[in-house]
């Protein structure tokens, strides 16, 4: 056997294994939910094809899909826009030498380690009405008690507080390498041409991590679009109070897991992968306008 | 002495004292709830309205109870046991197909990475209930197998870091061992595996880090409670255990520590992981 074809067929082989876990645990899941999506189906009796009707449903008859995906897309908002403002602050103020700021990085980093499921529990206590430490705190100024996981809106906003705890450490690393990689003499330049600070921040930092910051939207929008594990532990698993917190990743897992509609969920999945789909193309596009304008 | 060095001297005396000021304040903002957390569960249930950081006499005894409240070295033995069987498969399976993807030719490889890239698009919303109905064909669910086996041969993900690494290791590296005579299988082994020992930690870590933190698998997966993970563990117990903070505190913190540990031992393979994949933004 000549060399080029004994690396072939090792190549074949090293390939493998792998990508037969990949056929059976992401191919074919992939069609099958495609499938189940035009099905109803409980898992107990054989499954039925509905056309487009789990679809219709979707859109025309169920008002909690509506609810659910307002209540997504608040989340989305509310949590990446003060995630990208502070970890804007945050790295900027990460990228300076200093004597101690290898360990000041690695503590503000922690929360990146942390399972949204322990910090959900823990934030609970935090958020507490009667005893909470936020409520206390607020006490000392004067103000509250805030009824944060008790009332609808501001569940919400509870949720959004949590997931920009989480979100903001992320996004921090992934600016700061990228500020990192700005070359200094820009700076040296525009100092001498008498640019204030906050000014050389703005026109020559920000449009130079372009990318970067893309790339934080980007994958920020995937994880809170199909937010579960936080929403499930903080709030109690029904998307309470009310609909407060009802968001399309809570609605999806009941569906499937508690009322065995596994056509309707599967239907629903595809509606979000679709959503997202969009919305990472146009804001690739928009980044790209962004780009040629600059 | 002239005015002007003094006042510049001034000026960056007062410039670093802010500095620190911010950086001090930025560490209390992400520390805050581990400390009060902490602090937590060494109170008393009563004394739990405190705001003191520091509770006067600590209550050691709410660790003990999380011990007989749940089977807690069982869970974190069955944690441990699922996050090193998926790491020690996705290292391997990923780091050897992702050396094929970079450097071995065969008929439809390109085309084939496509699909691998074009997977990784695919969210886990689609995937979760085809993949839960698949475990119930097989019989698995409810088994440990159902844990193990779906991460064990590694993934898109995986194999397209390793890939990117191994793309970044000269070619003559690999031309010598080839002109010795060494198969793919001993260029794999013996000589590519030992210099990208950094890729592989970044790997090793991020999966770790997601397997001890996965909820929502483990939570359609599981029922029993001796093959349970600690997330599980955890969710069971605050569900019984209402309000009862000193407890789901103290259970909170035993749950963090391993991961805090990992994290102190490799965080820089651990943060360099997620700049270069955006993983572990959740």
């Amino acid at each position: 056997m000549t060399p080029d074809r004994r690396r072939a067929r090792a190549g074949r082989m090293f390939v493998a294994p792998n990508l037969g876990a990949l056929a059976v645990f992401m191919l074919f899941p992939l069609g099958f939910s495609l499938y189940m999506s035009f099905q109803k189906w409980d898992l107990f009796t054989p499954p039925k094809f509905v056309g487009v009707a789990n679809f219709r449903t979707l859109f025309t008859a169920d008002p909690l899909f509506l609810i659910a995906l307002r209540n997504t897309a608040v989340f989305t908002v509310g949590t990446i826009v003060p995630t990208l403002l502070v970890s804007l602050a945050a790295a900027a103020i990460l990228n300076r030498k200093a004597k101690a700021i290898g360990i000041f990085r690695a503590i503000i980093f922690v929360p990146l380690a942390v399972s949204s499921v322990v910090m959900a529990v823990v934030w609970q206590f935090v958020f507490n009405v009667d005893d909470g430490l936020l409520n206390t705190m607020l006490g000392w100024l004067g103000l509250g008690p805030v009824p944060w996981l008790i009332d609808p809106g501001w569940a919400m906003v509870s949720l959004c507080v949590v997931s920009v705890w989480k979100s903001v450490p992320f996004a921090t690393v992934v600016l700061l390498a990228a500020m990192q990689g700005v070359p200094e003499t820009l700076h040296e330049a525009a100092t001498i041409d008498g640019a204030s600070e906050l000014r050389r921040f703005v026109s020559i930092t920000v449009p130079l991590i372009r990318g970067a910051l893309s790339f934080v939207v980007i994958i920020s929008v995937i994880n809170a679009f199909q937010a579960f594990d936080l929403v499930y532990v903080l709030t109690g698993g029904n998307g309470g109070p009310e609909t407060g917190t009802y968001v399309l990743g809570i609605m999806l897992f009941q569906h499937a897991f508690a009322f065995l509609d596994f056509g309707y969920a599967s239907a629903l999945a595809w509606v979000m992968f679709a959503i997202l789909l969009a919305l990472t193309v146009l804001q690739l596009r928009f980044a790209r306008r962004m780009s040629l304008e600059i | 002495m002239s005015g002007p060095t003094e006042r510049v001297i001034k000026r960056s005396v007062v410039r670093a004292v802010a500095l620190y000021a911010a950086l001090i304040g930025m560490a209390w903002c992400a520390l805050f709830p581990i400390l009060w957390a902490l602090s937590g569960s060494l109170k008393t249930e009563p004394g739990i309205a405190e705001p003191n950081l520091f509770p006067a006499h600590p209550q050691w005894s709410n660790y003990a109870r999380v011990f007989s409240l749940m089977p807690f070295w069982r869970m974190l033995g069955n944690t441990v046991l699922y996050a090193c069987c998926v790491t020690l498969g996705q290292v391997f399976f990923c780091s050897l197909a992702g050396y094929a993807f970079a450097r071995l030719r065969f008929r439809g490889r390109d085309t084939l990475f496509v699909l691998y890239l074009a997977t990784l698009m695919v969210p886990l919303t689609v995937t979760v209930i085809p993949q839960f109905i698949l475990m119930r064909a097989f019989g698995w669910t409810d088994t440990p197998w159902a844990m193990i086996v779906p991460g064990l041969f590694g993934s898109a993900f995986g194999t397209y870091l390793m890939r990117q690494f191994f793309l970044t290791l000269p070619t003559d590296l690999e031309e010598a061992a080839v002109l010795d005579g060494c198969s793919p299988w001993q260029i794999y082994w013996r000589i590519l595996l030992p210099h990208i020992r950094p890729a592989v930690m970044v790997l090793a870590v991020l999966t770790w880090v997601n397997v001890w933190n996965d909820f929502l698998w483990p939570l359609v997966m599981i029922q029993r409670r001796d093959i349970a993970t600690l997330t599980l563990g955890l969710v069971w117990m605050q569900g019984q255990y209402v309000s009862r903070w000193p407890v789901l505190m103290a259970a909170s913190i035993l749950i963090l520590l391993p991961l805090l540990g990992v994290y102190g031992f490799a965080q820089r393979a651990f943060v360099r992981g997620i700049t270069l994949t955006g993983f572990g933004g959740r």
